[in-house]
């Protein structure tokens, strides 16, 4: 669902950069090049602007202004000096990118937790998807965008500026001129695409240089696309045609993903997409479709236009059909009967978790396989109670044949929809107080299900066995729930019972409540915090172990899985076991028998669990005969849970998503690094994980294609390799446990201020160039040198960290750093010479890609001159580097999933600290020392792993 | 060189005037062409002036460089006493309207008929984002598109490239007249048309021409035609003026006549056989 939807969003946003080319290209017959590069300036206008704290509204005016300049300069360079259109547009095109650079000051600006308009948007949102609220905004924006562009064109200005792309000649003689509205038909079109530019950016979360690339193809496609579905001469038709071909191609691409083509591939069928359907009626008519009469150019065009809309349906067919195949080969095609469930939970608490995971895999153990024999559609709330409802919802429309809602929440709202088809609860506290039946045998003929309230007396038995002196204990609840009211009141009675035992309630109407709560109850001089099943409550929980922290109070709770966060004793039911009847019991009416018939079950099985690690810090002694009774230690050591020792043995394969942003050589050492680890370490096996490895081929919007699609999956954890793929999946999933690696400054990038505070959901390895160590063997080796060449780019966020410190090593160690700023490969040799006629000692590069892929021609250069060449990759050394320090990627890898490992064996990402790890691994090129004749320092010689 | 006569009706002022004007097309090349040699005219308002000549002649030249489309080497050109001979022909557009030879370049093809009378009406007049086709607007459009005969007037919103070559003509010369320019400028106008339609046109441009007092330039291919409109005919030869008609001497001549004055030329040796058998061939 997020992936299309998430398709349709972009597509949105991409459609004013649509409408900028339908301008050029359509209305001025002047395919703009310059979009390229606009868009990133609106990008890079608003990223800037953003963190300068101006409002994102004001941004996106004077991205537009910006964008729309750079227009104006093309056509001016176009209609001025009569340069062709398309080369005007190359040569803005590629003198923007420096000014882009100049913008933004580096090349990549992480706008992740600014203010901007699509947070905003998304913090209006009344409760559903996220992504669906803000394609609801999109499309209402997008349509008054429709609206204002169609009137636009049909005022006296519009129509004059139609007229002069459609006939410029007859223009002129009516007293139009031309190169002036031509002028303000260009800028208003590059304005547009610098609009969508910054949309995006606001929406993907950062501004990058390059994520422009490719745009003018895509806006062609658009157009092209949507005027072969939307076939009409009304203005408004047209300009909608527009919006629909930039969703309908989004879609495309989607559907690609989701059918499993290779990214690699699409950017080529787009290409030849757009050229075939440019070229074709070229072909045919043996002329170009410019200047001939518009008579014979109908009559010529007509075999053309059936043969571009026959190429667009071949383009579509193939597409769908490849889909198709790989769906139809994944066997998710409807076939035989299968039966449907639907399976909706209230949040994302632990026990509800292990009712959900253990109610599926006892489904899979008695032969309902999701996609051969059953179809399930598992689906969360998160804490949300109108989410409930549109989810069951979805169940009718898709109509499923059983719903399952775990927790009361879901229970009560389930049994008050659906009354045709069978509802098996599960993890229920009390289903006869929300009306379910006034019996186990006697209930509503559909429902049926699993219950038990939770045992709050032997709670209370366990805060009572650790505290046995006269004490007052906090509790709160979520008023509006049913069942919590239910359990408080039923805490409450078993208090009232005991006279050392005082109580203190709060009440919340919500999870971001909890937090505000748990202070006021501490404030209040508590002796311990206990609280009894709820659901909203429980999903804060951090918050009050925070909140209790701080007065050192202990927390006791009714869910054995807390523990680990930070509670120092639990007494639950173990509430696997209600999952796994529920699935009995759907199995029974699935083969045949009548919900009625089936009478209420309780679970009975009572988890007793103590934290002591918790009960060290807070300095408090368990009483010999507490510790008799319980069934579970946390702290310690890693002895599980019951809920985690179930998981291992789980028969549901994990899936762990490994993602890197391109093909490069280094981003390989790490996935191996990574799969190396996960396999020796025996982690895959013993979790039962399947790792799927992921590719954006260097290109932004797959990158943002494929981490929708892993969270539309629902992958249980994702590692990525690069800066990029972090950036792209930090904004794009909030929820998976995700580790990264790779990654050289993530304190940059906005996931983390330090190592402790981080996004929640995940961490990683920090990996920097050993840039320090690097000129610190220079020194070593050269005690006389004084001067450092060094060559960067820099439009590379890594690459300028690097140069950052590496100037800040070579003032250190008493160096000169001589530095040359180039824009790409082809002018390395360039650079490297002039530093050579400036006398440097010593050439380093560091993290640099543009620099590195020149290579032999410096290393070359270097020889000839006898300057050692230093770098931050060993096997330089093989290709003629002097002498490196570099970080050992394999090693990198390794780390990345060691971090991995933690977090699958239960850890929270939040939890674990950024680790800064760079393994250095040392390169010595002997011949080259001998031909110089330097002599290596012992130390060094000796540390080197690589020697030529 | 035949000079330019002295205007026909006295008192009125010159509305078109052309001094030593010279034109050089690839000047210095292997290609070059000397289209115009010192042209001197002057027309004056209200006048009706036809232009014949042979291929090659510059009579499309001379057009254009009234027009503005195609700028002088050398000499002055002056519309309704104004200097405008380095002013573009939008800037020139004001005062003065054009229809083309060919019926597709005097119309916006992928526009409807109301958008092209609109840009027209537009002529010489700030073009603001204010929203172009009002009722008003299109009842007085519908009124005038009516007078073309060409049941076009309950099609205001049809594509301009649905239509044949004569209407989109017609509605060429309507969208000239629309705002009442100075002067009308008409480049063989008719030549791409069939009989039926170029008579409807010719009929149309004399009923505009006539009630607008209009002063016209029209170039023609066809004799019958240039003795038949207008007060005075020109006749140009390899670039220059050869003969300046009067009104009164046009009445009495023939299409023979004017093929006589070309045959002429041969004795002076500057018409070769060829083109006199060409000018029969395309006149006759």
């Amino acid at each position: 669902m997020e992936l299309w939807v998430g398709a349709f969003n972009l597509g949105l946003l991409y459609a004013f950069m649509a409408m900028g080319v339908f301008i050029t290209f359509r209305v001025h017959d002047f395919p703009d090049i310059t979009v390229d590069s606009s868009f990133v300036t609106g990008a890079a206008v608003t990223a800037v602007l953003i963190v300068a704290g101006i409002n994102p509204l004001v941004a996106l005016g004077l991205s537009f202004l910006a964008g729309a300049c750079a227009g104006a300069i093309t056509a001016f360079i176009h209609t001025r000096f009569n340069i062709n259109g398309l080369l005007s547009g190359i040569i803005v095109m590629t003198g923007l990118y420096s000014v882009n650079l100049h913008i933004m000051g580096k090349s990549n600006i992480p706008l992740l937790d600014r203010p901007g308009i699509v947070s905003f948007a998304g913090k209006l949102n009344p409760g559903m998807a996220p992504e669906v609220w803000l394609g609801i905004v999109f499309l209402l924006v997008v349509a008054l965008f429709w609206l204002l562009v169609s009137l636009f064109f049909m005022t006296d200005f519009g129509i004059t500026m139609r007229a002069t792309g459609n006939n410029p000649t007859m223009a002129g003689s009516t007293g139009v001129n031309v190169n002036a509205v031509k002028m303000m038909g260009i800028a208003l079109a590059n304005g547009f695409v610098a609009v969508s530019g910054s949309l995006v950016a606001q929406y993907q979360g950062f501004t990058d240089i390059g994520m422009g690339i490719g745009s003018i193809v895509f806006g062609l496609a658009a157009v092209i696309i949507g005027e072969s579905i939307v076939r009409t001469r009304s203005v408004y038709g047209k300009v909608a045609g527009v919006i629909a071909g930039s969703i309908m191609f989004r879609l495309m691409v989607a559907l690609a993903l989701y059918a499993g083509l290779n990214p690699i591939d699409l950017k080529l069928i787009t290409a030849v997409f757009v050229l075939v359907i440019l070229v074709a009626p070229k072909l045919i008519t043996g002329e170009g479709i410019g200047r001939v009469p518009l008579k014979k150019r109908i009559r010529r065009l007509i075999p053309a236009r059936k043969f571009s809309i026959g190429l667009i349906a071949l383009f579509c067919v193939a597409v769908i059909g490849s889909s198709m195949y790989v769906l139809v080969s994944r066997g998710l095609t409807p076939g035989k009967k299968k039966v449907t469930i639907g399976v909706v939970q209230l949040s994302d608490t632990g026990l509800l978790n292990i009712t959900r995971d253990s109610f599926l895999d006892e489904m899979k153990r008695l032969g309902y396989e999701e996609g051969k024999t059953a179809i399930f559609y598992v689906e969360n709330a998160h804490g949300d109670m109108a989410t409930v409802n549109s989810i069951i919802d979805k169940f009718l429309v898709k109509k499923a044949d059983i719903v399952v809602p775990i927790s009361t929440g879901c229970a009560q709202a389930a049994i008050n929809k659906i009354k045709d088809r069978p509802v098996v609860f599960a993890t229920v506290a009390n289903p006869f107080i929300i009306g379910a039946g006034k019996s186990d045998t006697d209930h509503m003929a559909n429902v049926t299900g699993v219950y038990g309230a939770a045992p709050v007396d032997t709670l209370m038995e366990l805060v009572t066995g650790i505290f046995p002196g006269p004490i007052k204990i906090g509790c709160m609840w979520d008023p509006s729930q049913q069942n919590a009211v239910y359990n408080a009141d039923r805490l409450r009675s078993v208090i009232s019972k005991n006279r050392n035992v005082a109580f203190v309630g709060a009440t919340v109407t919500g999870s971001s409540e909890v937090y505000q709560a748990a202070v006021s109850l501490v404030g209040k001089g508590i002796d311990a915090i206990v609280l009894p099943p709820d659901n909203i409550v429980f999903s804060a929980f951090e918050s009050i172990v925070k909140a209790a922290a701080a007065r050192r109070i202990p927390i006791f709770i009714s869910d054995v899985e807390r523990l680990q966060d930070g509670a120092l004793g639990a007494c639950g039911y173990d509430y696997a076991s209600s999952g796994m009847q529920a699935a009995k019991i759907v199995d029974r009416i699935i083969k045949g028998e009548k919900p009625a018939a089936i009478p209420f079950e309780q679970y009975k099985k009572l988890t007793i669990g103590i934290n002591s690690k918790v009960a060290k810090d807070l300095g408090i002694e368990i009483p010999r005969e507490v510790l008799a009774r319980t069934t579970v230690t946390v702290g310690d050591d890693r002895i599980g849970l019951p809920g985690s020792a179930a998981k291992k043995t789980d028969s549901r394969p994990r899936r762990l998503a490994l993602f890197v942003f391109s093909d490069s050589y280094v981003l390989k050492l790490v996935a191996d690094g990574v799969m190396d680890e996960l396999k020796k370490s025996g982690t895959l096996v013993r979790y039962n994980i399947r790792v799927d490895l992921k590719n954006a081929q260097n290109d932004y919007a797959t990158a943002q294609a494929i981490i929708q699609d892993i969270v539309r999956q629902k992958y249980d954890y994702l590692i990525t390799a690069s800066t990029l793929a972090l950036q792209v999946a930090a904004n794009g999933n909030k929820q998976i446990p995700h580790i990264f690696g790779a990654v050289t400054d993530p304190y940059r990038m906005g996931v983390a201020r330090s190592p402790a505070d981080h996004i929640p959901n995940l961490t990683g390895v920090a990996t920097f160039q050993p840039v320090e160590s690097t000129i610190k063997a220079m020194r070593a080796i050269f005690p006389g040198a004084r001067r450092i060449g060094i060559v960067w780019n820099p439009a590379e966020a890594n690459s300028e960290a690097c140069t950052e410190k590496a100037r800040a090593a070579a003032t250190q160690n008493g160096f000169q750093l001589v530095e040359r700023t180039v824009n790409s490969t082809d002018e390395v040799r360039d650079a490297v010479a002039a530093l050579l006629a400036k006398d440097i000692d010593l050439f380093f590069t560091s993290g640099d890609n543009t620099v590195i892929l020149a290579f032999a021609t410096i290393a070359a250069l270097l020889k000839e001159r006898k300057v050692p060449y230093f770098t931050n990759d060993p096997t330089d050394i093989q290709r003629g580097a002097f002498f490196s320090i570099g970080a050992d990627y394999i090693e990198v890898g390794v780390e990345t999933a060691r971090m991995a490992e933690k977090v699958i064996a239960g850890e929270s990402p939040k939890d674990i600290p950024i680790k800064d790890y760079a393994p250095e691994k040392i390169g010595v090129n002997q011949d080259l020392a001998r031909l110089y004749g330097v002599k290596i320092p012992e130390h060094l010689l000796k540390k080197a792993a690589v020697k030529k | 060189m035949i000079s330019s006569p002295a205007l026909d009706k006295p008192g009125s002022r010159a509305m078109i005037e052309l001094e030593e004007v010279h034109k050089r097309f690839n000047a210095g090349t292997i290609n070059e062409i000397y289209a115009l040699r010192g042209v001197n005219l002057v027309i004056g308002e209200g006048q009706f002036v036809t232009v014949i000549g042979t291929n090659g002649s510059g009579k499309s030249t001379f057009l254009n460089m009234a027009a503005g489309t195609i700028l002088p080497d050398t000499g002055t050109v002056r519309i309704a006493g104004e200097d405008m001979t380095r002013k573009k022909d939008y800037e020139r557009a004001r005062s003065m309207a054009r229809v083309f030879q060919n019926p597709f370049m005097g119309t916006a093809p992928d526009m409807t008929i109301a958008e092209n009378l609109l840009l027209a009406y537009l002529r010489g007049e700030r073009r603001y984002p204010r929203f172009g086709l009002n009722a008003k607007r299109l009842e007085f459009f519908k009124e005038r598109v009516k007078e073309l005969e060409m049941q076009l007037e309950d099609r205001l919103d049809a594509l301009i490239g649905t239509l044949s070559g004569g209407q989109r003509q017609a509605l060429s010369l309507l969208m000239a007249v629309i705002k009442e320019p100075k002067v009308l400028l008409l480049d063989e106008h008719t030549a791409a048309l069939d009989p039926k339609s170029a008579a409807q046109v010719i009929k149309l441009t004399k009923t505009f021409v006539e009630r607008g007092k209009l002063t016209t330039l029209m170039v023609t291919h066809s004799m019958q035609q240039a003795l038949e409109l207008g007060d005075r005919t020109i006749m140009m030869h390899q670039g220059q003026i050869i003969d300046d008609i009067p009104k009164a001497e046009k009445e009495r001549l023939t299409v023979d006549d004017l093929l006589d004055k070309f045959a002429d030329l041969r004795k002076t040796e500057k018409l070769t056989d060829e083109i006199i058998e060409q000018l029969r061939r395309e006149y006759v």
